[in-house]
């Protein structure tokens, strides 16, 4: 069965019922003092009011969707639910990538303890070429390689060549001739 | 200090700045270097289709800023880079889409109607020519009534407005962006409230950070720039690879255009397009002076009443718009250049952006310190220096210094660049997704910032499937503390008067108009939305 509403509509009441939530539970939650605070005998705005008038935004926008936008006007394009699992597919790879990058450093390290004897620690090597190359490399050329892959539908050479050439064009630009900036994920290993 | 020695001043903290070299004796400021570098990136992004100004602004600016530190000094060769890029990208964006048929901005996809009917004549030179003309003659008018008007603007705001005016006008500016920017104003006002709502994270003047849901990562608030990368870029990004994914089979590029043409501009041609452009470049400033109103509609406008005027005195023989007039390309390039200066004029005179480039000059101001666009720059004191002044006329030098290279060498460089439409796009975007994240990781040296950046850029990515522009959101996510902060400094001091907004007359009157603002522009909009479904 179709559904009376349009997309717009169903937008205006999903923003609506956030804006209700909004209301009437994150603020009144998560905010100390209300729309008006009394301090020492000085009545000034509290920190509930700005977040307020941002819901009272949604909820006008949303009923304005609801209400202006016409039901079934058959100018709406259909959404693409499959390009819509690609952006989403594409996003979790640069997740998981950056979570590659974040833990490769360390993993290294421990393996080359684990052959050398050694008791290296990646903090201290984090400033070190190569070790401190080793995330951002491995991260993100998977990230760059990956992502050429899904939108040709294949894994090329042309593509891992790609993600190599970029690494090593950051790694120039933000790197090398900066010693005060630190590539990802070294700043706050 | 008057006011000619303010001009002076600005003019000579652009040419005497640090001295980067010399040539024969005579020093070159570090400033002058990086507006011309900025403004050649900005015409090769500008030319490379999926790519556009704010994206070469937000991957240099962390690199800018650990080049030249947190100085005052650094204002001027950072601002005066993005200032390069931003004029760079506006002509740029013409050159795939008179050779290819491929706007390279949104605002160039009226350039293709008349542009690329012109390459398929054999005019394609032509085409390049009048649109390199047409594009600087409105930038350059747009800049000279943002030097004429935005210190006068400035002035009436800080001379007659109070703190309740001033909070009633950021409202009116916000409910004027909601309304005016992207299709539908309901869909405006929600992009708004989103914005608002992310500066209001982690943010305000009790001890536990609101809405922080108890988060360290959230309890000092949103990192401007990760947010803002994040849906502008991250989002763009995103939502081109998507459409380049889903239409990756059809293959509509053209062959390259045929270079038998050996026409230049002549000055019987500008004679026919001049009137084209004043009209145009007039409209362009007009709109881009309203803050969030794009190019895109300033050139819809430009080129609509351009094929008006056409249809009525073109003589027999002429094309008529959208089969290769060169009065088409002129009109839709200088209305949409002429936004870029006027553009600012909210930005110099009211700290309002107006555009995805203004945002990210405010970024870099507000990353740097030192400057803070609003009306409390342009004041004249004569008895101290103030050197937020000194540094306004200092951008207002950068940009005639970037419009001087746009005339002598953008042509050269604009017609250089067709090559720049040739780099793959499925190998081009997800180079740049990886440099925006590291960009915001080198500047931030937190993951967090990272997670929080891909975050903003679903948020961007599905604000862009839904329909809903995601500028109200930056441009609310920017304005929200300030918002709040005149409003409490407002109330405070009209000694907690609840209707300090209305008791004002003309605090009353913005908040009248920013009511009516919203109910004309819904009302508008439903009146189109029928109009659509008859016609449907």
């Amino acid at each position: 069965m179709e559904s009376p509403l349009s997309r717009d509509q169903k937008l205006g009441v999903f923003f609506m019922l956030f804006a209700f939530l909004l209301i009437f539970l994150w603020i009144p939650l998560d905010t100390d003092t209300g729309f008006i605070e009394k301090v020492r005998r000085q009545i000034s705005i509290g920190d509930a009011l700005a977040p307020t008038v941002a819901a009272a935004f949604l909820m006008v926008g949303g009923l304005g969707l609801l209400l202006f936008r016409a039901p079934e006007t058959g100018v709406e394009e259909p959404l693409d639910q499959l390009a819509m699992r690609f952006a989403g597919l594409l996003f979790a790879v640069y997740f998981l990538c950056f979570l590659v990058m974040w833990g490769v450093g360390p993993l290294v390290v421990w393996v080359a303890n684990g052959i050398t004897g050694d008791a290296l620690e990646y903090r201290l090597l984090r400033d070190t070429a190569p070790w401190k190359y080793l995330g951002f490399a491995t991260g993100g050329t998977l990230a760059v390689m990956s992502s050429i892959s899904m939108l040709e539908g294949r894994f090329s050479w042309r593509a891992l060549f790609t993600g190599l050439v970029a690494v090593v064009a950051m790694i120039a630009i933000y790197d090398l001739p900066f010693d005060d900036l630190l590539l990802p994920p070294n700043g706050d290993m | 200090m008057g006011t000619l020695d303010y001009i002076w001043m600005g003019i000579l903290s652009v040419f005497q700045g640090p001295e980067l070299f010399s040539i024969f004796g005579l020093s070159i400021s570090v400033t002058l270097i990086m507006i011309a570098i900025g403004f050649l990136l900005g015409i090769a992004v500008g030319a490379t289709p999926g790519l556009a100004g704010p994206i070469a602004m937000a991957i240099s600016l962390p690199i800018l800023i650990s080049i030249f530190g947190f100085s005052p000094d650094a204002l001027l060769p950072v601002m005066g880079f993005l200032i390069g890029v931003m004029k760079g990208a506006t002509i740029g964006g013409a050159v795939p889409a008179i050779l290819f048929n491929t706007p390279g901005t949104p605002d160039a996809y009226l350039t293709t109607l008349d542009g690329y009917p012109m390459t398929q004549k054999g005019n394609a030179r032509r085409a390049l020519r009048v649109a390199h003309f047409s594009s600087v003659s409105g930038d350059t008018f747009s800049d000279i009534v943002l030097i004429v008007c935005a210190p006068f603007l400035a002035i009436l705001v800080e001379g007659y407005l109070d703190l309740p005016e001033k909070a009633a006008l950021l409202i009116l500016s916000l409910a004027f962006i909601a309304a005016a920017v992207g299709g539908a104003p309901a869909k405006g006002l929600i992009s708004t409230g989103l914005g608002l709502l992310a500066a209001y994270v982690g943010t305000g003047e009790d001890f536990y950070p609101r809405l922080s849901l108890g988060s360290p990562a959230l309890s000092e608030g949103l990192p401007l720039a990760a947010v803002i990368l994040g849906v502008l870029i991250v989002g763009a990004v995103a939502h081109e690879l998507t459409t380049y994914w889903r239409e990756r089979g059809r293959q509509d590029r053209q062959d390259d255009p045929e270079g038998r043409d050996n026409q230049g501009l002549s000055l019987r041609l500008i004679g026919r397009i001049w009137p084209y452009i004043c009209r145009s470049a007039l409209v362009g400033t007009v709109i881009g002076a309203l803050p969030g109103i794009g190019s895109t509609l300033a050139a819809t406008i430009g080129y609509t009443l351009g094929r008006a005027r056409h249809e009525k005195r073109k003589r027999k023989g002429d094309p008529s718009f959208g089969e290769g007039a060169p009065e088409g390309v002129a009109a839709t390039e200088a209305a949409n250049s002429s936004v870029s200066g006027a553009n600012l004029i909210p930005v110099l005179s009211l700290g309002i952006p107006g555009n995805a480039a203004a945002v990210f000059l405010i970024l870099a101001a507000e990353s740097i310190g030192g400057f803070t666009p609003g009306p409390s720059v342009f004041k004249f004191s004569t008895e101290q220096v103030n050197p937020e002044l000194v540094i306004a006329f200092g951008l207002f030098t950068c940009m005639f210094i970037a419009n001087f290279l746009n005339w002598t060498i953008g042509g050269l460089i604009m017609r250089a660049m067709g090559i720049m439409t040739r780099v793959p796009k499925q190998m081009l975007l997800p180079v740049v997704l990886l440099l925006t994240l590291t960009a915001i990781y080198v500047q931030e040296t937190a993951m967090v910032a990272v997670w929080i950046t891909l975050a903003f850029g679903v948020v961007g990515y599905l604000m862009r499937v839904y329909g809903i522009s995601p500028l109200p959101f930056v441009i609310a996510f920017i304005l929200g503390g300030r918002l709040e902060d005149t409003a409490r400094q407002a109330f405070a001091s009209t000694g907690s008067d609840p209707w300090f907004l209305f008791n004002n007359p003309i605090a009353a009157v913005f908040m009248a108009l920013s009511v009516l603002t919203i109910i004309v522009a819904l009302r508008l909009d439903r009146r189109s939305q029928r109009s659509a479904k008859v016609s449907s």
